[in-house]
């Protein structure tokens, strides 16, 4: 069956989040999550590499043969990444200076190099521009989303807003690494319990629809 | 005494996994079971001291020199898939039982970022040809301990009962934030 | 399997599988070459910017500021090796002070910062250029509350940490929680002090010491 294009981008956003679904990238999305605009930052980032190599790698993949195309992928992505790093270090030094390493660390992504593989290296370049642009904008959300409460909570701010006042004693644990892993671990909890939830509704209304949201 | 340090340091004081985030899609994929996870670790130290090594030469003897350092990401990448592709092969060759063991785990090495990461760092903290092989050392030593002690814990959290949404991912990235939260004792060493 | 594999390479596939690919890395590499030269002058711009900016902030009096060129000997001479560079600030073509960038280790690795330092011996502020401390702990280094402490300090006396009580004399107030970075940024301060002391009366004076800097954590 084809897929419309509104639904690839649907899919990557929802049904196959990169982040809450498949469980990929998850350096990044532990990693610079101390602050929403960092999350966002490498959210968009990544994105932009994501378009870049999956449209690329579709547009040649008939010319790069089966045997070299893993290192084909990595070189292709590797000089996006490169030229995202550079772009960020002339025009938003800023946000080069938060994301520091984790930039360079685009590259063994996996999100990245598994779009390559799953889909983009069998689908038209259309299609794999929007498979990039949905899977980078379910990753950016993700990211954001777990930045966002991680600030809140664990600054007291969001995007740099000083949201509670000078009184709010903010709990340093959450923006800590060890905050990281338990606020993420929390946050796919609770997505799962609502996915349960929605899933057993939409069996009781039928074997079909159920079928559908599979 | 210097080196001794660096190495007390990269494994617990600045753990790759626990503190620096570097590796963990391994460390939650591959951490079911204690022996697997063994394996893994025991294979990333191989590719970690390797790729320490050969790109502090690469980054010193032909990137530098050439004023190239902008290639430095992409010719990381490649040093580090060829490497474990080289380490297969030759594994392969010398050892069977050995390859059947680490076999499945190495072509994963190449998307660890705990090994671009620990070559991206290396070269970040200016650190000498020995250095930075004692760094990679430390740091994939840390991996192992990290990823062998988290494999233990799982094996024990599979006979417990947990509520169905935790189930999985979600209960085994609270207990490493438990694990990241002992790990931070270790800071008042150094 | 594996022996007949061995037999029959197929050179000319193997030419043209390496040739495609060596193409592709041609390639890639020469669109980053373009975007580099591209970039390359405006991040050299960007971080010159940066830099006569954050002199500026630790030295507001100066209105121009001039590279020294022997910094490493200098360095050298006051026996600390994590300065890395010294500016001279003037005006009116008078020297009326230096700002010293320093690289001490901190918790998380290097902190480069700068030391506004008067040529009457007064601290004239402390800038952190780069940090990699623990977010919410040593990376509030970077906040004014920490760091303007050492604005108006006495250049010519070593500068102390203290975790509790409140502050007399050449001391500062260490971050909660983040002892070694607060550390490192003092000793940061402490051995542009001993820069400038060395300039400013050329190594005849060693500088009055007050104890050692509060013990790591």
């Amino acid at each position: 069956m084809k897929k419309s294009k509104m639904q690839i981008l649907k899919n990557g956003i929802l049904n196959e989040n990169p982040t809450f679904r498949l469980l990929l990238g998850m350096c990044p999305t532990l990693a610079v999550t101390t602050a929403a605009m960092n999350g966002l930052g490498m959210g968009l980032s990544t994105t932009v590499v994501l378009i870049g190599s999956n449209v690329v790698i579709s547009a040649l993949r008939k010319v790069i043969p089966d045997a070299i195309r893993i290192p084909a992928f990595i070189v292709i992505i590797a000089s996006f990444v490169t030229i995202v790093q550079m772009i960020l270090e002339a025009y938003v030094p800023s946000l080069y200076a938060a994301l520091g390493m984790y930039i360079p660390l685009i590259v063994v992504n996996c999100i990245i190099l598994g779009r390559a593989e799953a889909f983009a290296y069998t689908n038209t370049p259309g299609d794999s521009f929007f498979d990039g642009l949905g899977m980078g904008l379910g990753f950016t959300l993700a990211l954001t989303l777990l930045a966002s409460i991680r600030e809140i909570i664990g600054a007291g701010t969001f995007f740099g807003i000083s949201l509670f006042g000078s009184g709010y004693e903010p709990a340093l644990l959450v923006i800590m690494p060890a905050g990281g892993f338990v606020v993420f671990g929390l946050l796919l909890g609770l997505i799962n319990m609502l996915t349960n939830k929605y899933e057993a509704k939409a069996k009781a209304e039928g074997d079909k629809l159920a079928e559908e949201v599979k | 005494m210097h080196y001794l340090l660096l190495l007390i340091s990269g494994i617990f004081v600045h753990n790759f996994i626990l503190s620096r985030f570097l590796g963990i899609c391994p460390f939650l994929g591959v951490s079911k079971q204690i022996s697997t996870s063994v394996g893994m670790g025991a294979a990333v130290t191989f590719v970690m001291a390797m790729a320490s090594a050969i790109t502090y030469v690469v980054q010193y003897s032909i990137l530098v020199p050439l004023h190239l350092e902008y290639l430095q990401t992409i010719t990381f990448i490649l040093v580090i898939a060829t490497l474990v592709q080289l380490v297969e092969m030759v594994i392969k060759k010398m050892s069977p039982t050995l390859y059947d063991a680490l076999g499945v785990f190495l072509p994963l090495i190449t998307t660890n970022c705990a090994v671009l990461g620990v070559a991206l760092l290396n070269v970040q903290y200016g650190y000498n040809f020995l250095e930075s092989v004692v760094f990679g050392i430390a740091g994939a030593l840390g991996f192992m301990l990290a990823i062998v002690l988290f494999a233990g814990i799982r094996e024990q959290l599979e006979l417990s009962p947990i509520p169905k949404a935790l189930d999985g991912f979600p209960i085994a990235l609270i207990t490493a934030g438990l694990m990241s939260i002992a790990f931070l004792g270790f800071s008042g060493m150094l | 399997m594996a022996d007949k594999e061995k037999n029959t390479i197929d050179w000319g596939y193997v030419f043209k599988v390496g040739l495609i690919l060596f193409v592709i890395t041609l390639i890639c590499t020469l669109l980053l070459a373009i975007t580099n030269s591209a970039t390359a002058p405006i991040i050299a711009k960007q971080l010159e910017e940066t830099s006569k900016q954050a002199q500026k902030e630790v030295l507001p009096e100066a209105t121009d500021f001039k590279a020294m060129d022997t910094v490493d000997e200098i360095a050298q001479n006051v026996g600390e090796s994590i300065i890395a560079n010294i500016y001279v600030g003037t005006k009116n073509g008078e020297t009326i002070g230096y700002a010293v960038e320093t690289k001490p280790s901190g918790y998380g690795g290097e902190i480069d910062m700068l030391t506004g330092i008067s040529t009457d011996g007064k601290i004239t502020g402390v800038k952190i250029l780069s940090q990699s401390e623990t977010a919410g702990l040593g990376a509030k280094s970077t906040e004014p509350a920490f760091y303007e402490q050492y604005t108006g300090l006495d250049a010519l006396k070593e500068v102390t940490v203290i975790k509790s009580g409140s502050v007399n004399g050449n001391q500062i107030m260490a971050i909660t929680g983040a002892t070694i970075t607060s550390n490192a940024v003092t000793t940061g301060v402490n051995a542009a002090e001993k820069a400038v002391q060395y300039i400013t009366t050329e190594g005849t004076q060693v500088m009055e010491t007050t104890g050692a800097t509060g013990s790591a954590q």
